[in-house]
Parts: C-alpha cells; sequence; structure tokens
C-alpha cells in the first residue's frame, strides 16, 4: 500500500545560537509558548494536512527529543501503518556515518522512504514556528505538473541578502538560485521547505553521494543540481507566520508575539489548526491573594504569589511573593523565589532564581538583549546577573554575571 | 504472567451515591462529577490503583456512565492499557430477565466467572465518591499481615450532613464501624450518631475465594448488598479488619459537600495533601496555557489550562475553557468546562456545569450554605 506523501522532518540541528538553551537538547526540543515545543508545530502541521507518515532525522543531543516523541500518540501518529518515526544515524555493513549534511541525512534513510513507496517527499525543518498546511502546498505542486517545489517567503529587500533566495519567473518557475548574495536579484526566501515527487529525490541524493566534493547539503548541492539540469522546480507562496527561532532573541520575540496574536499572526488559540503537545498531568495553576497577572499565560501546575507582567509561565513554575516578573520566559517548574526581580529573559526549565536576585533588566534605547538561564541553574539569592549574560553554571549568593 | 502474593484485582462501583447530588449526576455519574479545576472524582482512585500496581480494573457502571466511557477511553492515560489485565467497564448485561443492578452483591454475581477467571489473588472493592491519593499496596499488605477474611478502610471523622438526611428513598447507605484492636467488631447501618466516628470509606481487601464464596451464597438467598446482608450478617464468623486512613480525604455526600471540598483546595496546604503523593492523572485534552488579558484581576483562584481571563476572579474554582469577559465579576464560584460569564456579569456562590453562558450584565447570587447550581448548556 503506498502513501501519497510521507515527510522527512530535519531535526539533527545543534542550534547553537541557542547556546544555553541547547546544551542538553536538540533544538526542535527547546520548549515555546507555554506548553509546546518547538517540533510540534511541523507534526502538527503533518497531522492538519493529513500526512499520517513522518520520519525524524536526529543527531545531536537526541534524548529529550526521542522520550518526547515516543510513539507519537500526542500528534496522533501512533498509526499501524506509517505513523512516527526516529531515524538516528546507524551502523550499516559497510561501516557507519554520521550525518554529513542534511540531503545526507535522508539519503542515509532511502530505504524508509522506499518501504512507503511514495508518490512526493516533504522535507521539513525542525526549527520553525510556523502554522502551514502542506496539503495546499502539494496541491499547487500537482497543479504546476513540478518535480521539485520550495516554500518561499517574500522578505523585505534590505533583508534578502541573509537568505536563500529564489527567482522565478511570473509562472512561480524558478530560473536561479542564489545563496545569500550581495545582489539579490530576487526577494523570495526559501523557508528550507521541498516537497520532491519521490523519483526526483532518489536520483538526485544517490547522484549528490557519488559525488566526492558535495558538502551533501540540499540548499548547496542538489538544488542547484537540479536547476542545472533544468528540471520542472517552481516557487509556492506563503505569507502567514513564519519565525526561525534559531537565536536567543528571535526566539524570545517569538514567545512574546504569542501574547499578541491579534497582532503579531501566531495564533495558538485556532481551534482550526491546532497545535498538539505531550503533556504532563498537573493540577489547575494557583494564583494568590496580592499576585498581580497581567497580559500574560499561565499554565497547569503554576502557583504565582508575586507579580507577573507581559510574560509567559510553563507548567509548574512557581513565584513566590514579592517576586516581579516582566516580559521574560520562563519554561516548566522553575522556581522564583521571594522578592527576586526577572526581566527581558528567558529562563529554561527546573531554574532556581534565588531570593532578591535580579535577572535581566528592560532594555534601553536601541538593545534587544535578552539574559538567558540554563536548565537546571541555581542562582543564589541577592545575585545579580546581567541583560546580555548567558549562564549555564550555577551563580552563588551574591555572584554577580554580566 | 507473574502474579505476586499481594496481587490484587480492582472492581470499582462508579454509582454509588448518586442519589445524595442528583444535580450534577443528572447527565453523568459519581466517577465522572469534574473536580478541582480538571480531574474527575475517578481520576483520585484509578490513579492510586495505577501506582499501587493494580492493573486489571473493572468498572461495574449501571446507568448514566456515557460521561465515563468517554473520559476513561481505553484507560491509557492510567496506564491501563494492558495485554494482562487492563481496564474493563461492565454495563449492565443486555439479557431478559437482567436489569441494572441494586447493590453490590447483584453487579458481583453478574460478573462472578469473570472474576473466577482471573490470576490475582485479592480484590479491592472501591466507590469513587471519595478524592483521595490512596495507598493500595500498603492496605493489600496489611490485609495479609493481619490474616483478615476482609479488610475495610475507614476514617474518623463526623457523619457528614449529606448522609445525615438521605432518606430511605436513596438507599443510600453508609456505615460505622466499632473497632477493637484493629477488628471490626459491629458495623452500624446508617448510624445518625453525633461525634466523630469509624467512618467506612467503603474500600475493601477481600480474598478472592472468599469473595466468590459469598457473593454465590447470598445470590441464592436474594440478597442485594454487600455490606448489610454479607458482612454484617457474618460478623461473627469472618475476621473483619479496619484499616485506618489518616490522609486527606475529599467525601462528597451532597452539592453543599461537593463546593466546599472544591474551594478547600484553593489552600495550598490541602492541595498539597491531597496531590503530593502520586500524581493523579486523567484525561489529557489539547488546549493552550491560560490567557490573562488586560483588565484581568484574580485573587485565590484555581484555574486549569485554556481559559481566558478579562474580569475580576476572586476565590474561585475554574475547569478548562472558561471564558470570563471585561467588567465581569466572579466571586466563590465553581465554573466548569467551557463557562462563558460575559462583560458586565456579577456572579457570587454558583456552580455552572459544562457549557453554561451567563449573559451580559446579569446578576446572580447564591449564598455559602446554599451555592446555586445551574444545569449543563443553560444560558442565564
Amino acid at each position: 500500500m503506498a502513501k501519497e506523501m510521507i515527510a522527512m522532518l530535519l531535526a539533527g540541528g545543534q542550534g547553537s545560537r541557542l547556546y544555553a538553551l541547547t546544551e542538553k537538547l536538540a533544538k526542535p526540543a527547546v520548549p515555546f509558548g507555554g506548553k509546546y515545543r518547538i517540533i510540534d508545530f511541523p507534526l502538527s502541521n503533518c497531522v492538519n494536512s493529513g500526512i499520517d507518515t513522518v520520519g525524524i532525522l536526529t543527531q545531536y543531543q537526541p534524548l529529550v527529543l526521542n522520550e518526547y516523541i515516543g510513539n507519537g500518540q500526542p500528534w496522533d501518529l501512533d498509526r499501524l501503518y506509517g505513523g512516527v518515526h526516529v531515524l538516528p544515524p546507524y551502523q550499516k555493513a559497510s561501516g557507519s556515518d554520521w550525518y554529513k549534511g542534511t540531503a545526507n541525512a535522508i539519503y542515509q534513510n532511502l530505504s524508509f522512504i522506499e518501504r512507503y513507496d511514495p508518490e512526493y517527499v516533504i522535507i521539513l525543518s525542525g526549527d520553525q514556528i510556523c502554522k502551514q498546511d502542506y496539503s495546499d502546498f502539494l496541491r499547487f505542486h500537482k497543479e504546476k505538473n513540478a518535480e521539485f517545489s520550495v516554500a518561499v517567503m517574500e522578505v523585505p529587500w534590505e533583508e534578502a541578502p541573509r537568505f536563500g533566495l529564489m527567482v522565478a519567473d511570473e509562472d512561480d518557475r524558478i530560473t536561479e538560485f542564489q545563496e545569500k548574495p550581495k545582489n539579490p536579484k530576487s526577494n523570495l526566501a526559501s523557508m528550507g521547505i521541498y516537497i520532491f515527487n519521490w523519483d526526483i529525490l532518489k536520483k538526485y541524493l544517490e547522484e549528490d553521494e557519488a559525488d566526492p566534493n558535495s558538502e551533501n547539503d540540499f540548499g548547496n548541492n542538489i538544488i542547484p543540481n537540479l536547476l542545472k539540469d533544468n528540471r520542472r522546480m517552481y516557487a509556492y507562496h506563503f505569507s502567514g507566520y513564519w519565525k526561525d527561532v534559531g537565536t536567543i532573541s528571535s526566539l524570545w520575540e517569538a514567545n512574546m508575539e504569542v501574547l499578541d496574536p491579534d497582532n503579531s499572526g501566531i495564533d495558538l488559540f485556532d481551534d482550526d489548526w491546532k497545535i498538539y503537545s505531550r503533556k504532563r498531568t498537573m493540577t489547575g495553576h494557583k494564583v494568590s491573594a496580592g499576585a498581580v497577572i497581567e497580559n500574560s499565560m499561565i499554565t497547569d501546575g503554576c502557583n504565582i504569589k508575586g507579580e507577573v507582567r507581559h510574560s509567559i509561565l510553563f507548567e509548574g513554575v512557581k513565584v513566590e511573593k514579592g517576586a516581579i516578573i516582566e516580559d521574560a520566559v520562563i519554561m516548566g517548574c522553575s522556581v522564583i523565589k521571594a522578592g527576586a526581580v526577572v526581566k527581558h529573559c528567558i529562563i529554561a526549565e527546573n531554574v532556581t532564581i534565588g531570593k532578591n536576585a535580579v535577572v535581566g533588566e528592560m532594555p534601553s534605547d536601541g538593545e534587544n538583549n535578552v539574559a538567558t538561564i540554563g536548565a537546571g541553574i541555581t542562582i543564589g539569592d541577592n545575585a545579580k546577573i546581567g541583560p546580555k549574560a548567558m549562564i549555564n553554571k550555577n551563580v552563588e549568593e551574591g555572584g554577580e554575571q554580566w | 504472567m507473574v502474579v505476586s502474593n499481594t496481587s490484587a484485582l480492582g472492581i470499582i462501583f462508579p454509582n454509588s451515591y448518586d442519589l445524595l447530588i442528583p444535580e450534577l449526576v443528572n447527565v453523568r455519574l459519581m466517577a465522572s462529577i469534574p473536580f478541582a479545576s480538571r480531574y474527575r472524582l475517578i481520576d483520585f482512585i484509578l490513579s492510586s490503583m495505577t501506582h499501587s500496581d493494580i492493573g486489571n480494573v473493572s468498572i461495574m457502571v449501571n446507568n448514566n456512565y456515557h460521561s465515563l466511557m468517554d473520559h476513561l477511553g481505553s484507560g491509557r492515560e492510567w496506564d491501563l492499557v494492558r495485554k494482562n489485565g487492563g481496564l474493563h467497564i461492565f454495563p449492565p448485561f443486555a439479557e431478559k430477565a437482567s436489569k441494572p443492578y441494586t447493590g453490590r452483591v447483584d453487579a458481583l454475581y453478574g460478573i462472578l466467572d469473570f472474576i473466577r477467571d482471573q490470576k490475582e489473588k485479592y480484590v479491592v472493592l472501591t466507590d469513587t465518591n471519595i478524592a483521595v491519593n490512596f495507598d493500595f499496596k500498603a492496605m493489600i499488605q496489611a490485609h495479609v499481615d493481619s490474616g483478615a477474611d476482609v479488610t475495610i478502610a475507614y476514617n474518623e471523622q463526623e457523619i457528614p450532613k449529606g448522609f445525615l438526611k438521605s432518606g430511605p428513598k436513596d438507599k443510600s447507605f453508609y456505615y460505622t464501624f466499632d473497632v477493637e484492636d484493629g477488628k471490626i467488631s459491629k458495623i452500624y447501618v446508617n448510624s445518625k450518631e453525633s461525634g466523630v466516628q469509624n467512618l467506612s470509606m467503603n474500600i475493601y481487601v477481600i480474598d478472592k475465594e472468599l469473595l466468590i464464596d459469598l457473593i454465590d451464597t447470598a445470590s441464592i438467598h436474594g440478597h442485594q448488598y454487600f455490606e448489610r446482608d454479607v458482612l454484617l450478617s457474618n460478623i461473627n464468623r469472618l475476621n473483619i479488619q479496619g484499616y485506618k486512613y489518616d490522609g486527606y480525604i475529599a467525601r462528597i455526600t451532597d452539592m453543599k459537600s461537593y463546593f466546599d471540598e472544591n474551594m478547600k483546595l484553593l489552600d495550598d496546604y490541602n492541595l498539597d495533601a491531597l496531590f503530593s503523593g502520586f500524581p493523579i492523572y486523567t484525561k489529557l485534552h489539547g488546549g493552550d496555557p491560560t490567557r490573562y488579558l488586560e483588565g484581568a484581576k484574580v485573587q485565590d483562584i484555581m484555574a486549569a489550562d485554556g481559559c481566558v481571563i478579562e474580569g475580576n476572579v476572586e476565590n474561585s474554582i475554574l475547569f478548562r475553557g472558561v471564558k470570563i469577559a471585561k467588567g465581569a465579576t466572579v466571586k466563590n464560584c465553581i465554573l466548569m468546562q467551557g463557562t462563558v460569564v460575559e462583560s458586565g456579569a456579577s456572579i457570587e456562590y454558583l456552580v455552572t456545569d459544562k457549557n453554561v453562558t451567563i449573559s451580559a450584565g446579569k446578576e446572580m447570587k447564591g449564598t455559602d450554605s446554599f451555592p446555586v447550581y445551574i444545569g449543563k448548556f443553560q444560558t442565564v
């Protein structure tokens, strides 16, 4: 029984620019928006688009991600035929290799795709916050009778040189590809989401593997090769919310945008396109007398006795009396002790911020620094953590870090 | 299959005491009454069983059980999807001569062949009108150590008002004990005694073979009630031990106790007492964190995920997806899933069932002693 389209989700990236947040887990497993992880977005998009077979390619620090995905049940991906499969690099009779590049990761799992004998394969990226209907993308791909399509976003011209750009004719057929060019001929940025006809994908991956000079990368090798052979390549325009949360400031910003769905364009509360996640069981959250909560999101298991403004609190966060929180992202089960002041920062899971400690500050003009505290860290009482700090070691009582 | 010498089969009676709280069981049964912002009453007993290695659980549903079936599904959330054992739901058997059961004897007689076939050595029988974080393992061990025929859990408290005012029509029997040296020497049915009593929690541990024997005999004699007709009449022949429980217990015996037991959880001390033991599992729903928008003012509340709060809320319990609009005021209320309080409305001492709407500008007040109940899907 063949599948029409299956998804291959690239989730091996370290996300090195997230520093302290990705020391122990892969970027797609980074918590987001109160009760999600980044990978919930592509996975939920798949299910909502009718894709029931997903291979997740992992490499860097996969433990948290593997446990989180489990049997795929929260996303309805525990299926008899298909479902979700985590695909780490493995040893073969001929030897073993880490995934050398995005294309090589898929190449090493060609036999996985072969089992489902699909007509199309969609390649997804596990580090973007985006609600997208892949079935509409496939409709476009079929309408154009394309062999390869890529989802593109229009970006402002002045930002175009930061992206891989697709130059397309009026029929959306791609004529040229520019990787981070000085003089862009187009402002259509690739989102790193591709649909291939399966036979084309297979052919080009095999040829790419045979080329010893290749970096085995979709952007640098596969797409230029397709262009060279004059394949039918099309650009699919996407205009919804899309954010690559590859940096601390973009991750912080995307979280803050969740608080303002009317203006930001990212609406997690839309019943027509739900984002699913694996939940823990905790009691409802509690708010005590004297607490203040404004413009914030609070999740199950939280206990709020202090002041919380314009912030996102994940499951089980405790905010003691007199603590002040503003513009902050505070991940699961962290504790903010009495009198602590926590502003404009990201605090990872299971962190303790000591009494009267200060973390981050509201930015002054032109600056946008986000203080960051890694998972499991303890910040001692009365310690001071500056707005540019990136903390991955405990800070003792009264200590200062800038 | 490895059967340890303390392995037990769980049998739950989800309809017990339904008649004491007619408002809430109009569309459900005792076991599926929403409690503590995101749970159903059965979650406490079921999770406790899972944590006590009771992985073979039968639920003797009698009537109004659709909500419970929906809640339990395959039992996955309680880790009760098992090759051996797992979750069994026994609805009344559709047979010419059969009807919904009247007492435990009836119910158990109907599944006697099933019980006979199970490998477990002991049987645990319970109701669901109590929320406890209960260690069945310890109780079974006490049962084994004492060499009892039957062990019954009890706690020391006054007889709840809901019990005292129940009439014979309610068929809601409750039991108090005289306990001497751990042995139950006397069982009282529907005692009106004042002061602290040894009040049965209706949790029983009994040897499986003995249970089969007792039920077989009782059924032949046309007896219906396990406690009154089987235990009480055999009290001199059987070694019945009491198992005193002194942990936290929320016992639902009427609307007032339902209201009070929810409200008590606003005190962190009580919340910790009920939830700090084993985690309590419940059906998991998708849904976002709760949003507090401009204008929200809250104090002393417990709220589940998915709520949107723009108004004033004080001293209340909010279940999933409750919406409190701008300028609305909510005080001392229990608002179940999907309740909407529109702008400018003001409510106090209300218990709203699922998907109730309080229209804009409406004012409604109950009192501490008589909280007003609004039925499912009503618009006020």
